[in-house]
């Protein structure tokens, strides 16, 4: 062999520090997801695959309309949204649209699972603020799997109020979106189903950089991560203005230089750029800061938990000052909106929760002995938590006796919070939210956090909501619980008079393009149709379909086809046969 | 301290790595099983099983299908490998076992189709009850293997990808199906027997 010299190896090393240090300072522009606008929505969920890492092997992905996470949807408060959500993957999903208040049957919890090759069609009226939401995966036992993919996409929902103030609005421009998450690759560039990454993603894009024009640039930033929190600032310690919580604007923006965001939880925030054209600037986590209770502040860099980016200050992104756009925003408003938050004198009733670690719970158990409970128990399909009465006001206290600290999250209402640990919210949480971190205990003293919600428009006594740990592994493993909202005053049909009261005519039969639904009682409404094929196969997932006008069979093939119509008020499913001609 | 959840970690981490062993231990005894014979209809209608082959030393048997967007990149290396290693008696069998009732686009008459678009060399099997990929435990579109006969059976001798990268063949590093092939041929060691299949997951029907 030959004998390797002291150049030689000089050589060798400087190639290697020099490749390693052209590798660390090549930034790929930020993917800014497309965006889909109207009323109207088509998803489709595809199992594809995308060149994320730079050089080598593609990346297997979940793409909603595209190779990776998904288009962002603009709705405008009041506009009735329907949505065509198909799911070409190979496996079954669901999608719910976080933050959304809508009737359960609509919220695409793990109840609405979305078979393999079926269209759901859920559709409600948008009734939320100005702010920025997501959608993403929630099949319980898949969430981690299905997220780690890339399923996803950001909301962003206008209403008057945003509208009427002088704030940066033109997005990918001065309204940037940044959806923050982390992966570790394997080493032929797959995603590694595990609770931390070693790498910064956001858009999907690898070590992020933008250009962003020299005036007040507004981001809004989603914890898309599986588990991990950032400490969010930036590299010059400058403030920066947060000007919503998860669920609407704030009474008037809450300058910060750090702000530690935590799974399922958005912010928007403004920064100036102004008089600072032609430097540069990384946003980062200061994750350093951050205790080993709190998702990333763990110090191990190996095992299922080891992650490079444990306990460590790392870029988000890089951020490039160019020239100012035409018309810019020059000022942070010094006000936004005046907020009527919930009193806790309102409230008919404080339900106590519990989260807790599961040392000693024998209960059949799904990924292992220590999974974190809620209220003691793991998920169960078929337990319900809570029947929680039309308009209720509620105060909900989480009492923690969990050494970790753990995003809890609701589905339905947003929230107010009214204190963590018995101190009022930080003013940039003390508005509209829908995760709350609940810290965990300090040596024995557990944490309680209390927040107050009312449960108003949508009850439906079959379709739950959920509340759970946003930490998508810990949701995985059973940290989740659910809840009815049911309206007392509309009598459940507990003496229906006859059962051939719930049926029902189709016609034409055959049919082309539309099939028409006429029900013998007409007081009867349809909670659920489902339309399947004659090998059982599901095409069509219907809730509580609106069918003034038909159902629209027109991109059905030719064949013999079943309806499976579920009434509202019995909850009886009665199946018919139709042909689609 | 975590200690709870260091719990948790480890006993995560032992389900993990036992789940591991299991998957590992499965397949390195399908390593030293033999690889049963079937008989799978073919694009043509003509029905095919490897004994057919009379003088094959070995096979590459690739489970693929119409419509994953990952394996459509590789139809045109599925050709240069039948091109190069059928002439040394050792094939290409492509076989889809994807479920049909899920993607239409998988269904016979759709694979006769790209059969005939593609000018796919080499056999495209329709393995409608998806015994065989549960036989070969395919778990992905597409996913190689490589058996060889040993004492008139046949041996699995690789298992996974084709090679690393999907979209963009001239930057192949790895040609992990050829390179196995060579060390057979070799007699050699053969240096990687096994890699992740990469693609869209097999759906089995229970």
């Amino acid at each position: 062999m030959k004998k390797i010299n002291l150049k030689t190896l000089t050589t060798l090393f400087s190639v290697l520090v020099l490749s390693f240090v052209i590798k660390a300072q090549s930034y790929n522009t930020l993917w800014i997801p497309d965006t889909l606008r109207g009323t109207n929505f088509n998803l489709a969920l595809k199992d594809t695959f995308a060149q994320i890492v730079t050089t080598g092997n593609q990346t297997i992905t979940g793409g909603i309309n595209g190779k990776i996470w998904g288009p962002t949807l603009f709705f405008n408060k009041g506009d009735s949204v329907h949505f065509n959500v198909h799911n070409y993957l190979n496996d079954s999903t669901t999608i719910h649209w976080h933050g959304m208040h809508l009737p359960a049957v609509m919220d695409g919890g793990p109840h609405q699972i979305i078979p393999p090759g079926t269209i759901w069609k859920p559709y409600w009226k948008v009734n939320n603020n100005a702010a920025t939401y997501w959608y993403h995966p929630h099949l319980h036992e898949m969430s981690v799997d299905q997220i780690t993919k890339g399923l996803g996409g950001l909301i962003i929902v206008r209403d008057n109020t945003e509208s009427a103030l002088a704030l940066p609005r033109k997005y990918g421009v001065d309204d940037i979106p940044l959806a923050i998450t982390d992966r570790k690759f394997t080493n032929l560039n797959q995603f590694s189903i595990a609770p931390y990454g070693d790498s910064v993603l956001v858009n999907a894009t690898l070590r992020a950089q933008y250009n962003v024009p020299a005036q007040v640039v507004r981001f809004r930033i989603l914890n898309a991560a599986i588990e991990r929190s950032y400490n969010i600032g930036f590299s010059d310690n400058r403030n920066f203005s947060i000007i919503t919580s998860d669920g609407g604007l704030l009474n008037a923006p809450v300058s910060v230089n750090r702000y530690t965001l935590h799974a399922g939880e958005r912010i928007e925030i403004l920064v100036s750029f102004i008089g600072q054209l032609g430097q540069s600037f990384d946003m980062k986590a200061y994750n350093t800061a951050l205790s080993n209770s709190i998702a990333g502040g763990e110090t191990f860099t190996t095992g299922p938990f080891g992650s490079f980016l444990n306990h460590k200050d790392f870029t988000l992104l890089h951020v490039n000052v160019v020239a100012q756009t035409t018309t810019p925003i020059l000022t942070i408003p010094s006000s936004l909106t005046t907020n009527t938050l919930l009193s806790a004198s309102s409230a008919v009733i404080t339900r106590s929760l519990t989260i807790s670690d599961s040392a000693g719970v024998t209960t059949p158990v799904i990924l292992g002995p220590n999974a974190f409970l809620l209220n003691h128990k793991l998920f169960d399909f078929n337990y319900m938590n809570y029947t929680v009465p039309l308009n209720n006001t509620e105060i909900w206290q989480i009492t923690s006796s969990s050494v970790f600290g753990h995003p809890f999250h609701i589905h339905d209402v947003e929230f107010n919070i009214l204190s963590v640990n018995g101190v009022a919210p930080a003013a940039a949480q003390a508005g509209w939210k829908d995760v709350v971190f609940v810290p965990g205990r300090t040596g024995p003293t557990n944490s309680v956090v209390k927040f107050i919600a009312k449960f108003d428009d949508f009850a439906d006594a079959t379709h739950p909501f959920m509340f759970h740990c946003h930490i998508a592994l810990h949701e995985d493993e059973g940290m989740m619980g659910q809840f009815v909202v049911t309206n007392t005053n509309t009598a459940i049909g507990m003496n229906e008079k006859n059962k051939d009261e719930k049926d029902f005519l189709l016609y034409p039969n055959p049919a082309n393009d539309r099939l028409y639904i006429s029900f013998i009682d007409p007081s009867m409404v349809a909670y659920y149709i489902r339309i399947t094929n004659s090998v059982g196969k599901t095409i069509y997932m219907l809730p509580r379909p609106e069918l003034s006008n038909g159902l629209d069979i027109s991109n059905l093939s030719p064949g013999i086809y079943f309806i499976q119509l579920t009434d509202d008020k019995t909850k009886l499913t009665t199946i018919k046969k139709f042909i689609k001609e | 301290m975590k200690l709870l959840k260091t719990f948790s970690i480890l006993s995560l981490s032992i389900l993990l790595i036992s789940n591991y062993f299991l998957i590992n231990s499965f397949t390195i005894k399908k390593f030293r099983e033999e690889i049963k014979d079937f008989n799978l209809k073919n694009t043509d209608g003509k029905y095919i099983s490897l004994k057919d082959y009379r003088d094959a030393k070995g096979f590459i048997i690739v489970f693929t299908c119409n419509h994953c967007p990952f394996a459509k990149l590789y139809p045109q290396r599925f050709n240069e490998l039948n091109t190069k290693y059928k002439p040394l008696g050792i094939p290409l069998i492509a076989i889809s076992s994807t479920d049909t009732i899920m993607y239409e686009e998988d269904t016979y008459s759709r694979m006769i189709m790209k059969a005939l678009n593609e000018k796919f060399n080499f056999p495209y099997l329709f393995d409608e009850e998806q015994l065989v990929a549960k036989n070969f435990n395919a778990q992905k579109t597409p996913h190689a293997f490589v058996i060889w006969k040993e004492n008139e059976k046949w041996i699995l001798k690789y298992s996974g990808a084709i090679d690393d990268n999907g979209a963009e063949p001239k930057k192949v590093q790895n040609h992990f199906v050829r390179n196995a092939i060579e060390d057979l041929l070799n007699n050699r060691e053969i240096k990687i027997p096994e890699t992740k299949s990469i693609g869209c997951q097999i759906y089995f029907r229970k």
